[in-house]
């Protein structure tokens, strides 16, 4: 098999535009299974009582928000050492659904805080972090499209996106490397201490931001690739 | 303010960005097909 058939853009053009639909049902149906299992079927906690539900949303949104960044940046990586025009157009595309996956992190943690916390908003750690990772996200947005050259743009966000890289880290440690407000992860790959039914809503939720992050990215790339490739024959004969 | 407020606001937020980037999406890919038109509009004016 060629791995390279569908770094051409006109070739992923065409993948994009068949996989998006499909990324997007899964996510509806994933998401409508998420919210039964997480909004219904989970029992309400013994000490959070229901409020606790928004972890259905807040952790599968921290995890895309880092995630899609991490994807980025290989992306990122990609565009700079083989000077590949669609890495940069891909990392283009994942970062404003990587910026609103962080965005709803950010603000379902601060409707999670206040009820829990007794406040919207501390300097914590963690939230401090995942902060810097969405003003690492808008100054990718601002800096690719700061230039003329819209490969120099490429260049210049994908090393912003590889120097942010080291955020990562912080973020997932944070509540390891220092005494925090937020609490430690409630899953790894030793185990869980989570019900079943509160685990499986979960996973759900998460493979569906998964697969809408997918077709949001398919979508937006298509999008880039035919703002930049205009002039081209392939896309006047689309 | 009751714990359903607290709920309903993050999962009626998450609701309201995904509708928002869809529109926006949808508005972008629009406006890509129409610069390809005009692309194909000036071509033909020669």
């Amino acid at each position: 098999m060629n791995w390279f058939y569908f770094s051409s853009p006109s070739t992923f053009y065409r993948l994009a535009g068949w996989l998006a639909p499909w990324c997007f049902v899964a996510a509806a149906l994933l998401g409508a299974a998420g919210l039964y299992v997480g909004l219904v079927q989970a029992p309400t906690d013994a000490q959070q009582g229901e409020v606790y539900r928004i972890i259905f949303i807040h952790v599968p949104a921290a995890w895309m928000s880092m995630f899609l960044y991490f994807v980025m940046a290989c992306y990122g990586a990609a565009a700079l050492t083989f000077n590949a025009r669609l890495a940069g157009m891909m990392a283009r595309a994942i970062a404003p659904t990587g910026a609103m996956f962080t965005f709803l992190a950010l603000w379902t943690g601060a409707f999670w805080g206040r009820p829990t916390w007794g406040a919207y908003w501390v300097w914590d750690a963690r939230l401090t972090s995942e902060l810097v990772l969405l003003f690492l996200y808008f100054g990718f947005i601002a800096l690719a499209n700061a230039f003329e050259d819209p490969r120099r743009g490429d260049r210049a966000g994908a090393l912003l996106a590889l120097i942010g890289l080291v955020n990562l880290p912080i973020i997932y440690f944070s509540v390891l490397w220092w005494n925090t407000l937020h609490q430690g992860s409630s899953v790894s790959f030793k185990g869980t201490s989570m019900h079943v039914s509160m685990l499986t809503g979960m996973i759900l939720m998460t493979f569906s931001f998964w697969a809408y992050a997918i077709g949001a990215a398919c979508t937006r790339v298509r999008c880039v690739i035919l703002e930049r490739e205009r002039r081209t024959h392939w896309v006047r004969s689309l | 303010m009751s714990h359903e407020f607290y709920v309903w606001m993050s999962f009626g937020m998450t609701a309201v960005a995904i509708a928002f980037e869809i529109a926006w999406l949808r508005v972008r890919a629009a406006r890509a097909r129409r610069g390809i038109e005009e692309e194909r509009e000036l071509e033909a004016q020669g």
